[in-house]
């Protein structure tokens, strides 16, 4: 865990509203892995207070890549830029070593942050299909690499031969808007309708909620599991969906 | 040093510089990020008697230049909290002052009990609830004062300051700390929801700043400042208003390196380095700071002709 000065070196627009950064970073900060990130500040000023969590889609041998939502009265982003991170935040998304399928989904939330996962899978050989639910179905798809089979769902969180694909999965990894656990729950009981018994580690969920420390600290984070309490920025972001209480 | 109590037993620290209760953890969550040795204390995050859970719902609302928390203060409850952190407390780098939320007399009691039983702890710091009355103040630190050896911190809250000291005083406290975030209700953005909870940042700083002069003139014991401190500059018109030292809280967060400037600071350990300032733009020599982290370079082996 480091707090360090990193420079924008490109700034690459992906789609209308999507922008990919590609950052200078020292040492500490290379050796990220699926599923950690940043807590970036781009300003002196106190305003915006929080830092804002900054997901690497890409970690390179000098750099990473973070893709950025752009909206409109936004300060855009410039190369040469500096920006001061905090990180790398919590562990990595751990892949089943038999794994030889991988489902993500991504329900009404950007799929940025199960990008790296698809990367590091796509490397072991694993086969990678991407369900885009609900908002996610407006996500640039031309962004994506060629590897990753696109299965587009609708707003009710049901994807078509949703059946077929969840039994072809070895593994399910999902995101969905930190305040909607519910998304969480009803993906939940649609997959242990098909896997009934799904096994320990089966189908994880990214929890990414707003981090004031990001270090464990202030308690912001706390997901409660079936046996205690766990912290989103020190033991996730990615949590098994068994263990989680979700209601 | 700073003697901070007038207790039975004085509190004596190295430097005026804290951190306060809820931002900093139980143990040493941000050694890797700070060198905690530079600080007076680090105030543990709330405890209670019997373990609490996280609140339900949204817990962070960013605000304009600040942010509102919502934790419920999690902790698994002071017994599982001294098997937890006990032995980290006593090699901790920096003096640990142990904060209870003050729920019931007869649990804030309980709590102190454990405690003094417990080494590496050198204070507690007493957290008064918005709710309480100056009875219920009284209640509380009678209840504790009779029971234990250690140094107690009262921290009251904003608004309600001045109503309880009195109380606080009167029941045995050492000191006070002044004051705990005032609690304001906020919507959360993402989920629509109204949000309700601790209030942090810079714009706290003036109506701290009012409770801290007001009540130190009034009392005999030391006072602490806390809230919306985020400049050496800040800390050191706290001290000016009264204050014996101060608490730093939601600056840990958005600044960690400030917590150390800040300490400097007031600790008469002023750096010569610029935070954020390139390697190619410092001198070795002109001060510690950097001297402390590299290593020094080895002087050549003498040339020995053939």
């Amino acid at each position: 865990m480091n707090d360090l000065s990193a420079i924008i070196e490109r700034v690459r627009r992906v789609s209308a509203n999507v922008v990919r950064l590609d950052i200078a970073v020292e040492a500490p900060q290379r050796n990220l892995q699926a599923g950690q990130h940043f807590l970036a500040r781009l300003t002196e000023s106190w305003d915006p207070y929080l830092r804002e969590p900054w997901i690497p889609i890409r970690a390179q041998r000098s750099s990473v890549t973070i893709e950025r939502q752009t909206g409109r009265g936004q300060q855009p982003y410039q190369p040469g830029q500096v920006v001061h991170l905090l990180g790398p935040i919590g562990q990595p998304i751990s892949l089943i070593e038999t794994a030889r399928t991988l489902l993500l989904i991504a329900y009404d939330a950007t799929p940025a942050a199960l990008l790296m996962l698809a990367d590091v899978a796509i490397q072991r050989r694993i086969a990678v299909a991407l369900a885009l639910i609900g908002t996610a179905r407006s996500y640039a798809l031309e962004a994506l690499p060629p590897e990753i089979e696109i299965v587009r769902g609708a707003d009710d969180g049901t994807w078509p031969e949703q059946h077929t694909s969840l039994t072809w999965a070895d593994q399910v990894v999902a995101v969905a808007p930190p305040h909607d656990r519910s998304a969480y729950a009803r993906l939940l009981e649609t997959i242990t309708q098909v896997r009934v018994e799904a096994a320990p580690g089966y189908v994880s969920g990214l929890f990414q909620p707003s981090l004031p420390c990001g270090v464990g600290a202030c308690g912001a984070c706390a997901i409660a599991c079936q046996r205690r309490e766990v912290l989103a920025c020190v033991d996730g972001p990615a949590l098994d969906l068994l263990n989680v209480t979700l209601r | 040093m700073i003697e901070l109590t007038g207790g039975k037993q004085p509190l004596t620290l190295n430097n005026p510089v804290m951190l306060a209760a809820g931002v900093a953890g139980f143990g040493m969550d941000y050694s890797k990020l700070i060198d905690l040795s530079l600080l007076g204390a680090l105030v543990t995050n709330p405890v209670t008697w019997r373990p609490r859970r996280a609140a339900g719902g949204v817990r962070v609302v960013p605000l304009d230049s600040g942010v509102l928390v919502h934790t419920g203060y999690p902790n698994p409850g002071m017994a599982a909290l001294i098997q937890q952190y006990g032995a980290t407390w006593q090699r901790s780098p920096c003096p640990v002052i142990v904060h209870i939320a003050a729920e019931s007399a007869e649990d804030t009691r309980r709590c102190v009990e454990r405690l003094a039983e417990t080494g590496g702890v050198v204070a507690i710091e007493i957290g008064i609830a918005d709710s309480s009355s100056p009875r219920d103040v009284q209640a509380i630190l009678t209840a504790v004062t009779s029971h234990v050896e250690l140094p107690v911190l009262v921290r009251l809250p904003l608004y309600t300051a001045s109503i309880l000291t009195t109380a606080a005083v009167n029941g045995g406290a050492g000191a006070l700390t002044l004051a705990a975030p005032p609690r304001g209700t906020a919507r959360d953005p993402a989920s629509g929801q109204l949000v309700g909870g601790r209030l942090y940042g810079p714009w706290l700083k003036p109506l701290a700043l009012r409770t801290v002069g007001q009540i130190a003139r009034e009392v005999s014991i030391p006072v602490i400042g806390c809230g919306g401190i985020h400049t050496p500059d800040d800390a050191r018109d706290f001290i000016e208003a009264g204050a014996r030292a101060i608490q730093l809280d939601s600056v840990l967060w958005n600044r960690p390196q400030l917590v150390e400037v800040i300490a400097r600071n007031l600790g008469g350990l002023e750096m010569t380095r610029m935070v954020g300032s390139f390697d190619d733009e410092w001198q070795p020599g002109l001060g510690a700071t950097a001297a402390l982290r590299v290593p020094p370079i080895p002087s050549p082996a003498p040339s020995v002709d053939p």
